[in-house]
């Protein structure tokens, strides 16, 4: 098996507390919710497997002795609380046959299969918006899919699931490491001085010899 | 189209602004074993971050170098190898189908200095269809693609990004590990679509003036040569999913040693170009300008 410290980027030596918060960093960033439109999804899945594994292992070896700081206190337990809660499975919820079929497609990925599915269904109801949002974001075509899921909303409000996937869609809560402030594209800047030097900073890049102008 | 995409500079240490500065003079110096001087102007910034994420996993090494811009100090430079090649072979062929794009869309005197670039590049472009037939293949076909949907006045904008999009998806089948291959396939995916995205941004004036294709026009529905709030906000939210996207896969990738550089490109740089082009204050500084501020700077 790998050495958990490498998995968790962390020296053997780390305090408990540190080992902590490492995993909790790493746990963050392969979190579901930051793949939950992303075809990749699987692959970070097995990330956070090994993630939670590697965690669960040191606990396990500190517990049996060999601590390197102060005893671990309790309430941190449930190291694998981020496995579960991936989105795409609960697809498989209501329906009739055909959107049954396509949410099975979803599931496996066969994304063509979904889409020529979606492609044979005339009645273009909530459920059918939500499904070619979904399908769409896993194509990566993002704005027809943020349009679909609006529809999809619009057309039933009161359904958590396309509410919560419009959200998940649309959220700019994602991992970022630290030191970098979560914005958009709109909401970006606002500190002149720093997109200044950016500027500056890029020229500087072709001429080394220049200098940033204090600002 | 290209050179949008660099590092937030003022995010990294020296070090790490001269790592991103030693890729870039990398590929240029293989541009030029590979393809000749001329092929050398190519550069841009965005085929050295290409050339980064191709390069991941394989080591990084430097060696002092001259060439004709820094002829007596020299510089670091990337050492050669199997990405920076990749990425030379690229870079000459999306430039010359850009030509040609270019050559398509301006009348004969309009497209002069483009024949004259196409040109040029003609021995260059030979040559690395020669090393990369698949690539110009997919080349070729994209750009068709690319045509028939800007004829047809296209009023989606992921369909109207879709081919250029597809088309650098393909620059990751050069990697040979097949995770790695479908991380970065996604990665390119988005790179493509932003790139396409920002681009129609940048040019929207030039084409009302002009009157050529532009995909935003016909996706917001804009009269006149201003995008309107309501059209860029919508556009930013567009752009910054196609971020995310990238940045979850990056995510993925063991960077290594181009952690910091990648990091502020993923999580900061795609942004902050983005505003400056929705803003109309992104502009590539031309020479005069950079010694303006380059005296402005040391004095």
């Amino acid at each position: 098996m790998n050495d958990p410290y490498k998995i968790l980027n962390i020296a053997p030596t780390a305090t408990d507390d540190e080992v902590k918060h490492a995993y909790r960093q790493l746990a963050r960033k392969y979190h579901p919710d930051n793949y939950h439109d992303n075809p990749l999804a699987d692959l970070a899945q097995e990330k956070m497997k090994e993630i939670n594994e590697a965690y669960e292992q040191i606990l396990r070896q500190r517990k049996n002795g060999a601590s390197h700081s102060a005893p671990r206190e309790g309430g941190y337990a449930s190291s694998s609380a981020y496995e579960s809660g991936s989105s795409y499975e609960s697809y498989g919820a209501s329906g009739g046959s055909v959107t049954q079929q396509i949410r099975l497609a979803i599931n496996r990925g066969d994304i063509s299969r979904a889409e020529q599915l979606l492609g044979a269904v005339s009645e273009h109801d909530a459920e059918w918006n939500f499904l070619m949002g979904v399908v769409c974001a896993r194509r990566g075509w993002l704005d027809e899919a943020k349009r679909y899921l609006e529809n999809a909303c619009r057309m039933d409000p009161s359904n958590g699931e396309y509410r919560g996937a419009l959200e998940q869609f649309t959220g700019a809560d994602r991992y970022r490491p630290a030191g970098y402030r979560s914005f958009g594209t709109m909401t970006y800047g606002g500190d002149n001085c720093l997109q200044y030097c950016a500027t500056m900073a890029l020229c500087n890049l072709c001429c080394p010899g220049a200098v940033c102008i204090p600002c | 189209m290209f050179g949008y995409v660099r590092p937030a500079a003022p995010r990294l240490s020296p070090e790490e602004n001269s790592r991103f500065r030693a890729a870039y003079c990398g590929l240029c110096h293989t541009l030029g074993r590979r393809y000749g001087a001329a092929a050398r102007f190519l550069l841009n910034y965005d085929f050295t971050f290409l050339a980064i994420l191709l390069s991941l996993g394989a080591p990084f090494s430097c060696e002092r170098r001259r060439c004709a811009v820094h002829p007596c100090a020299g510089c670091e430079v990337m050492q050669a190898g199997a990405a920076l090649d990749a990425a030379a072979d690229y870079s000459v062929i999306l430039t010359w189908w850009q030509l040609r794009d270019h050559i398509a869309d301006h009348g004969f005197f309009g497209g002069l200095k483009y024949r004259l670039a196409a040109l040029l590049l003609r021995g260059a472009y030979r040559r690395s269809c020669r090393r990369v037939p698949e690539f110009d293949e997919a080349a070729r076909r994209c750009l068709r693609e690319l045509a028939r949907r800007e004829s047809e006045r296209c009023a989606s904008l992921d369909a109207a990004a879709e081919p250029f999009a597809a088309l650098l998806a393909e620059l990751a089948m050069v990697e040979r590990d097949p995770v790695k291959r479908r991380i970065l396939r996604l990665i390119f995916y988005h790179l493509g679509r932003w790139i396409y995205l920002v681009d129609a941004a940048d040019d929207f004036r030039r084409d009302a003036k002009s009157g050529n294709y532009n995909p935003l026009r016909f996706r917001y529905g804009v009269e006149g040569d201003e995008l309107p709030d309501e059209a860029k906000r919508a556009l930013g939210e567009t752009l910054d999913a196609s971020i995310r996207q990238m940045a979850s896969a990056y995510a993925l990738l063991d960077a290594g040693a181009w952690t910091a550089v990648l990091d502020s490109i993923f999580y900061e740089s795609f942004y902050a170009i983005g505003k400056a082009v929705l803003d109309g204050v992104y502009h590539k500084p031309s020479r005069a300008e950079r010694k303006k501020k380059k005296e402005g700077g040391m004095a």
